[in-house]
């Protein structure tokens, strides 16, 4: 069974995501506070963490960049508010994806929860190059050299999205609908700040990308594989 | 010369400098052709006095000599003559020299002999006639100014005096002496060459003072100038430094009281937007989050709703609807109170405008029961790339879709994109119920409805087109509708093609192209 920790400091909230949660097929575990959070996820470590941004305790951004620190789970934030720098700020916390509340529908939700933990590049295997890294998509690591370079698993799908198709230009709908799985938006705040964190982890220098490379006006694509 | 004229309107010192030249000019014109005169004056008159002194003498020492020398012959009496001639004209030292001129006074007793002689280098004729008829009908002394004509051809300015003078035996003769004035001429041109040096140098003089006194006026009116300006860009802590007790003190003074009140009411207004925000957004928390308990617990009723009583499970399905309807709501009140906070934030994207509006008219033509297509969208170009925020460009497209779709009594909605290279213009018209003059000037107040009758089919929350106007206008567009009843309605959203310039032109008007004013009121 999936387990699915369910952080959120609204009682009623969190038994009613329970209910939809199981009679989907997912174990639920249920945490009202910030600062209970961690120690939940270290005793029984979830597939999946969705968590609410306002928490008593510490708040869901800070629980987001704790568990970031020592797992690299698919974490989906609940925000209440809809502004822009709640969100990014929840991206940049390590957060792979987020829902604004009210969600539209059950199935939005249970459709997100089902993207973040399948994995979205099923057809490709083996080992590609692009820049000096190596990625071996089976095994679901990235080498540049011997070092291995820790990356979530939305960050890996990010990569091996652009690497399988080296210089090929993505939009970032393009890229919404491949890797986060959503067949219309228009919120390309997510594919920018991912994009950022990706970058910080595999590139020499962040400022000079020379492996994910921004197309002005367009998008992103994989540079040289030389 | 427009930069003068640009200089006078734009510039105080400017202004002040030239009238105070002007006024100037005029008293240093005035003073100075005055004591010019006045100099020139006392020059003639007293040098006119010493020559007819001078004359007097001269006359009384030649009638005297000839007297003298009465017993004599002719040709030493001529011999005297000739002397005493040279020796007054060489009085004078260079251009002080004295013509001395001889004449025998015609039509009297003639005479063999003549005594008639001058200095030689003047002509006789350069005395004026008038003058030698005073001298020869007075006794006295009479002087006139003339020119002297001198027999290398020069001309000069001078004073001719001459008087009677009878040489016993002989007869009455006239004696003419000349004096040039081309030393009293050459003084005055000094004294007027200095004049106008003198005037000049005091123009500048007084432009310069100006100048200085007017800069020390006008340096803390331009600061004070640069101050407000500063203010009004929005750095409220500026203030006009006082350094004196004069007047300038005392509005810098002022004025900083000014500033700092508006500061303050500034800040207290500020401190009211941050508390209105937290409101708005604390809650968009509260309620947001009983919201998706409550639609969530719907939807699993609303799902379980075959094995309900009709009665419930009608009750579900109204539920679900309603809080559909609540959401929109809630939704559309927080954008209001975001556009009256002015925290409503352009998040601008470069993408092509008509294939936006082609994919909400397809989902409208997908939601709609016919089926068949009902929204037209027509533009001479295949693509309109615009740089706006796209989530708010699709809302009031949404928006005015569906106003069209409610109104349009099931004729066609047609939708026209023109673009220019700054501005795109989108038109959405019905050809159904339309608007009249009153329900025009309401029609983008909030929660106003055309008909409040009329069955709210699409489930509209009556926030829809204020929204879409707010929308309009954070991209510095506009957003204007027309419409005459039973003709149906125009609405044209213009857009500056780049999120924030302004616009200059309305590419679609809001009188639509097919309406004819004539028509509709015969």
């Amino acid at each position: 069974m999936t387990l699915v920790m369910v952080v959120d400091d609204d009682q009623d909230l969190a038994e009613m995501l329970g209910i939809v949660l199981t009679s989907s097929g997912f174990d639920v575990d249920l945490v009202s506070r910030g600062d209970e959070a961690l120690e939940v996820f270290r005793n029984n470590p979830p597939d999946l963490v969705l968590l609410d941004v306002m928490l008593p305790g510490i708040d869901g951004i800070e629980v987001c960049r704790l568990i970031r620190k020592e797992s690299m789970v698919p974490i989906v934030m609940l925000s209440a508010k809809g502004e822009t720098q709640d969100i990014v700020r929840g991206l940049e916390a390590g957060a792979d994806d987020y829902m604004q509340k009210p969600f539209k529908d059950k199935a939005e939700l249970i459709a997100r929860i089902r993207t973040r933990l399948r994995r979205t590049n099923a057809d490709v295997t083996g080992l590609l190059t692009i820049g000096d890294l190596v990625i071996d998509v089976t095994a679901h690591e990235v080498r540049r050299g011997t070092a291995l370079i820790q990356l979530t698993r939305l960050e890996f799908d990010l990569l091996v999205a652009l690497a399988k198709d080296p210089g090929r230009v993505f939009t970032r709908d393009a890229l919404l609908s491949e890797v986060w799985g959503y067949r219309q938006t228009t919120d390309t705040r997510l594919v920018n700040v991912h994009v950022q964190r990706l970058r910080s982890k595999i590139e020499h220098d962040a400022e000079h990308p020379e492996i994910v490379m921004t197309v002005r006006g367009v998008g992103y694509k994989a540079g040289g594989t030389a | 010369m427009k930069g003068i004229r640009y200089a006078l309107k734009h510039s105080l010192v400017t202004k002040v400098i030239l009238s105070t030249v002007f006024l100037s000019l005029g008293v240093v014109w005035l003073t100075g052709s005055a004591l010019y005169s006045r100099l020139a004056d006392g020059i003639r008159s007293t040098s006119l006095n010493s020559s007819l002194a001078e004359s007097r003498y001269t006359f009384f020492n030649a009638e005297y000599q000839m007297l003298a020398s009465s017993q004599l012959k002719v040709e030493d009496r001529k011999r005297i003559l000739a002397e005493f001639v040279v020796s007054t004209s060489t009085q004078g030292i260079n251009e002080e020299r004295r013509e001395v001129i001889f004449l025998k006074t015609p039509g009297v007793k003639p005479s063999t002999v003549s005594y008639e002689m001058s200095s030689n280098i003047i002509k006789n004729s350069s005395i004026p006639e008038d003058l030698r008829k005073r001298v020869q009908k007075n006794s006295k002394l009479q002087y006139a100014y003339a020119a002297a004509k001198y027999n290398d051809g020069g001309i000069v300015d001078s004073l001719f005096v001459g008087q009677k003078i009878k040489i016993p035996d002989v007869g009455r003769y006239e004696m003419y002496i000349v004096f040039s004035l081309k030393n009293q001429s050459t003084t005055l041109d000094l004294i007027f060459n200095s004049l106008l040096v003198t005037g000049i140098a005091l123009l500048l003089l007084i432009s310069l003072i100006t100048w200085l006194v007017v800069r020390q006026v006008v340096r803390p009116v331009r600061e004070a100038a640069r101050i407000a300006t500063q203010f009004t860009q929005g750095d409220y802590s500026q203030r006009m430094k006082v350094v004196s007790t004069d007047e300038m003190a005392s509005l810098a003074n002022s004025y900083n009281e000014m500033a700092h009140s508006i500061e303050q009411q500034i800040s207290r207004l500020e401190h009211l937007s941050r508390v209105q925000q937290r409101f708005v957004s604390d809650v968009t928390h509260e309620l947001r989050t009983p919201l998706t308990t409550l639609r969530m617990a719907s939807e699993v009723i609303h799902n379980q709703r075959q094995s309900f009583d009709p009665l419930v499970a009608r009750s579900s399905e109204l539920l679900a609807a309603q809080l559909d309807r609540f959401e929109r709501l809630l939704e559309d009140l927080l954008e209001v109170s975001r556009f009256d906070a002015e925290v409503a934030v352009l998040e601008p994207v470069e993408f092509d405008v008509i294939s936006l509006i082609k994919r909400c008219a397809k989902d409208f033509d997908i939601a709609s029961d016919s089926g068949a297509p009902e929204i037209q969208v027509r533009s001479d170009q295949v693509a309109v790339s615009i740089r706006a925020d796209i989530r708010r460009v699709e809302r009031v497209m949404r928006n005015l879709l569906s106003n069209a779709l409610d109104h349009s009594e099931g004729k066609e909605v047609v939708v026209t994109v023109v673009a220019t290279d700054s501005e795109v213009g989108i038109g959405v018209r019905d050809y159904g119920s339309g608007l009249d003059e009153s329900a025009l000037i309401r029609v983008f107040d909030r929660f106003w409805r055309a008909d409040p009758s009329r069955a709210r089919s699409r489930g509209g929350t009556g926030l829809g087109l204020s929204i879409s106007l707010e929308d309009a206008r954070l991209h510095n567009g506009e957003l204007d509708a027309w419409g005459r009843p039973g003709l149906g309605a125009h609405f044209v959203l213009t857009l500056p093609r780049n999120a924030g310039s302004s616009i200059n032109a309305r590419p679609i008007k809001a009188t639509p192209i097919d309406f004819h004013q004539e028509i509709f009121y015969q």
